[in-house]
């Protein structure tokens, strides 16, 4: 009975978050169309701190710095609504924009034919829609099955053999992306440089050697961390150490 | 009346007293002093040394000539003269003295008693040199030129920063007694280790100055200012200089003008050390590039707006003064996406004696490809200012860039030239606004795939395929005992009414009779009709009327006509037996409808 009454308070509670963020959303919305992008930037805050998010809510956090001229955290924003929504078509226009405002220009390094491939592959889609994928294969797959077995007629069998069959095959490559999207997920630690310009050295110290310099808003990919310092390699493949407080990891949700 | 006359003449008469008074005084000033025919001597020479007075004095007392020989003397004379009323008195005691060996020597004090007072004369120093060639000989014109003639180099500071501007004057002061008729530059000095600019002179102004106290005329011949680009001490090369003067003789022509004699001398400036101090370590900024001096910095662009592919000019630019053309200006960082050529420098500086002044720029040529906003972050420069002796850093301005509209197509542009990747935007598509809708999701990393429910979901169909195959082998098996059902009624109908009638199996004629009797009783029971009357079209009627298939009716029919028939012709046991299975089958078949 209490338990019950308690999960019925909880619920309410939640709905009440929920409508509360909802709101401050709409608020952030009209102060960004008035122009007042900090003030907007402060009612998405408030949502992100109800521990609540969204690749549209990211999305308009990167649009709001944008307009402010801060190059950091608005790709910092495009950035994690892109890892929410992968093949989103305004994020990656606006996203455009906001690199256009970087000051490096990296080379990225020359797939080979088959990395390429086996990246457009697996980033067809998220491994949460692999997974997803693969679960509605497996039904179908079943159904087909089900359906096989029931039918007298021949060619009605044959369509339902192959559906099913189809299903399972399906059902596994899926299986086998997500998992190899996951492995991949897990191993790239993106980050986002926050500080105007940083010089990235060979060891993670102060004295050693100079080896380039980044500036604001140039996405790296996090390797190692050595207490306060991180070895980070860049688009073209230099790796090097940089203190942690200049960058800022994308997937820290 | 002629007594107030007199009263004032009177008045007048000591006024007038006292000014004959007063410039009697003048006239009895007292000198005392020592000549020397020469302050620089063979040994083998004599040096001739008079006492002058210009009052008679008394108890002469001579110093002691303390390294001299008294060749000769003391020779006293006395000479006075009266010109026009005015007395004019002289006396002197001269010696000839002959030094005894090589050295500096100090002539000491003379004394003598004047109207009662003691004066006294300046001592003087002596150089004895080595024997001469041409003892006693009088003064050449190259000595007297040699005299007369000092080229000095003036520095503005002896000990200035590494970078900060020196002038260095060089001034030829000339005495009185001769004259430069022309120069010209033997050497002209090397500033190894500086940055040196002449500041060309177009005119050789004389000014009357003193040199050692003392006159004379100077004239400034050459000036340059110099940027030391070393620390330490650093030597000015010495400046020399053939001039040709001419210097009066001591003969006389008719008229009594002293005869001048051309004499050309070369002259050298003394070399000059300076000691350069280097720029402090403390405070130095890191982009610290060597500017020293008093700038202005500014960064600005031609246009804030503009469409892409228009060009439009960012200019770096430092004023002021100081080394403004030893320095690098810094550089703007850009952002990538802009297409940035190499910079135009342009500088109007000009150099004066406290050094260089203006300004220098770069001018960059910038033509954004791409719509957006591009921000160029504020860059800073630094520089040492020597006077307060501290570094100063100015920033610039940070200033965005609108790319208001872009080209249609973005394949159209030219790559980038210099090699460096820029990002490809699509300039067809416009800044997007922000999304309205929330879709607000709850922050966590709770993947669904790897998730008991994934694992669940994924697996858990696959249970159901053996489910279905033993649900439907069940129903198989309900389906045939259905059929057993049937089956059995039928038979048991079969029995119960056709009993008679497969008992007569073989006998034709009462087989016949016993089937007929048979189906009429199966009527009977099952249609309840108490009526013999069993006409074809009567059971037809009441068959339809309960809905019995015609197939099934016509079936029916068909046994009765049969066996009506078998009475009039024969009919083999095969038929009876055939007749007999279709009896039991439609009396089945009709019994579900019944």
């Amino acid at each position: 009975m209490n338990r019950k009454l308690l999960t019925i308070l909880f619920l309410i509670f939640s709905f009440g978050v929920v409508a509360q963020n909802n709101t401050l959303f709409e608020h952030a919305t009209e102060a960004y169309n008035k122009g007042e992008y900090q003030k907007a930037i402060g009612f998405y805050e408030k949502i992100l701190e109800n521990k609540q998010h969204s690749p549209e809510l990211y999305f308009n956090l990167g649009n709001s710095y944008y307009k402010l001229g801060e190059i950091g955290p608005s790709i910092y924003y495009y950035e994690k609504a892109l890892l929410l929504k992968p093949n989103d078509i305004e994020i990656k226009n606006n996203l455009g924009y906001a690199n256009n405002m970087r000051l490096d220009a990296i080379d990225e390094m020359p797939e080979t034919a088959f990395t390429s491939f086996y990246k457009t592959v697996t980033n067809y889609l998220s491994f949460e829609q692999w997974a997803y994928l693969s679960v509605g294969m497996v039904f179908l797959f079943v159904l087909g099955y089900v359906v096989y077995y029931f039918l007298y007629n021949a060619t009605q069998k044959r369509i339902a053999f192959i559906i099913s069959a189809s299903g399972l095959v399906i059902a596994a490559i899926s299986v086998v992306m997500a998992y190899f999207q996951y492995k991949d997920f897990k191993h790239d630690k993106p980050a986002i440089i926050f500080s105007r310009e940083i010089a990235i050295t060979s060891e993670p110290n102060e004295r050693s050697e100079k080896l380039f310099t980044l500036h604001e808003g140039t996405k790296v990919n996090v390797l190692e961390k050595l207490g306060d310092w991180q070895k980070i390699k860049i688009a073209d493949g230099q790796t090097g150490w940089l203190p942690s407080e200049n960058l800022k990891l994308l997937k820290n949700f | 009346m002629p007594n107030i006359l007199f009263k004032r003449i009177l008045f007048l008469i000591p006024l007038i007293l006292l000014g004959c008074f007063v410039f009697g005084q003048e006239q009895s000033d007292v000198t005392f002093e020592l000549k020397l025919s020469k302050e620089k001597l063979g040994i083998n020479e004599r040096l001739r040394v008079e006492f002058t007075m210009n009052k008679d004095g008394d108890n002469f007392n001579p110093p002691s000539f303390e390294g001299f020989k008294v060749v000769m003397g003391p020779s006293q004379s006395i000479s006075s003269s009266w010109i026009n009323g005015k007395r004019s008195f002289s006396k002197s005691y001269t010696y000839v003295l002959k030094p005894n060996r090589q050295g500096s020597f100090a002539l000491g004090q003379a004394t003598i008693e004047i109207e009662g007072n003691t004066y006294k004369t300046l001592s003087k120093n002596i150089v004895v040199t080595a024997a001469v060639d041409n003892p006693n000989a009088p003064k050449s014109a190259d000595d007297v030129a040699d005299e007369s003639l000092h080229l000095v180099a003036e520095v503005s500071k002896a000990s200035p920063y590494l970078n900060e501007a020196v002038t260095v004057v060089y001034k030829l002061y000339i005495s009185p007694s001769i004259s430069v008729t022309n120069f010209r530059p033997v050497d002209s000095p090397k500033y190894n280790n500086f940055w040196s600019q002449d500041i060309p002179v177009t005119k050789y102004n004389t000014n009357n100055g003193t040199y050692e106290g003392k006159p004379y005329r100077s004239v400034v011949l050459k000036r340059v200012v110099l940027y030391p680009q070393k620390t330490g001490k650093l030597d000015i090369e010495p400046l020399s200089l053939e001039i040709y003067v001419d210097v009066p003789t001591n003969r006389r022509d008719f008229f009594g003008g002293k005869i001048y004699t051309q004499a050309s001398k070369t002259v050298s400036a003394g070399r000059r050390t300076l000691t350069v101090k280097s720029l402090p370590e403390s405070g130095k900024p890191a982009n610290f590039g060597g500017a020293v001096g008093e700038f202005n910095f500014s960064v600005s662009t031609s246009k804030t707006a503009l469409n892409a592919s228009e060009s439009l000019q960012a200019i770096v630019e430092v004023t002021g003064k100081g080394n403004l053309k030893l320095f690098q200006l810094p550089e703007p960082d850009l952002p990538s996406a802009l297409e940035v050529y190499e910079p135009e420098f342009g500088e109007s500086v000009r150099t004066t004696v406290s050094g260089m002044q203006g300004k220098v720029s770069n001018n960059y040529t910038v033509v954004p490809s791409f719509r957006g906003k591009y921000p160029i972050p504020s860059i800073s420069f630094s520089f040492f200012n020597p006077k307060t002796a501290r570094y100063t850093t100015i920033n610039s301005d940070e200033i965005t860039i609108n790319v208001m509209e872009g080209p249609a197509d973005a394949a159209a542009i030219n790559p980038a030239t210099g090699g460096v990747a820029k990002i490809a935007v699509p300039t067809s598509e416009q800044f997007h606004f922000i999304k309205v809708t929330p879709n607000l999701t709850n922050i966590g990393a709770n993947y669904f795939f790897g998730s008991n429910r994934f694992y669940a979901l994924l697996f858990c169909p696959f249970l159901l395929i053996p489910l279905v195959i033993v649900y439907r082998k069940k129903l198989k098996k309900n389906a045939e005992s259905i059929e057993g059902n049937r089956l059995k009624k039928a038979n048991r109908l079969a029995r119960k009414y056709l009993s008679t009638a497969k008992k007569e199996l073989g006998d034709e004629d009462n087989f016949y009779v016993a089937l007929e009797k048979g189906l009429h009783n199966y009527l009977k029971a099952k249609l309840k009709i108490e009526t013999s009357d069993f006409s074809k079209e009567k059971i037809t009627g009441l068959l339809n009327e309960k809905n019995v298939e015609i197939e099934h009716t016509e079936s029916f029919i068909a046994l009765l006509k049969n066996c009506e028939m078998a009475r009039y012709s024969p009919f083999t046991d095969v038929q009876m037996q055939q007749d007999y299975h279709k009896a039991s089958e439609v009396i089945s078949l009709m019994d579900k409808q019944l």
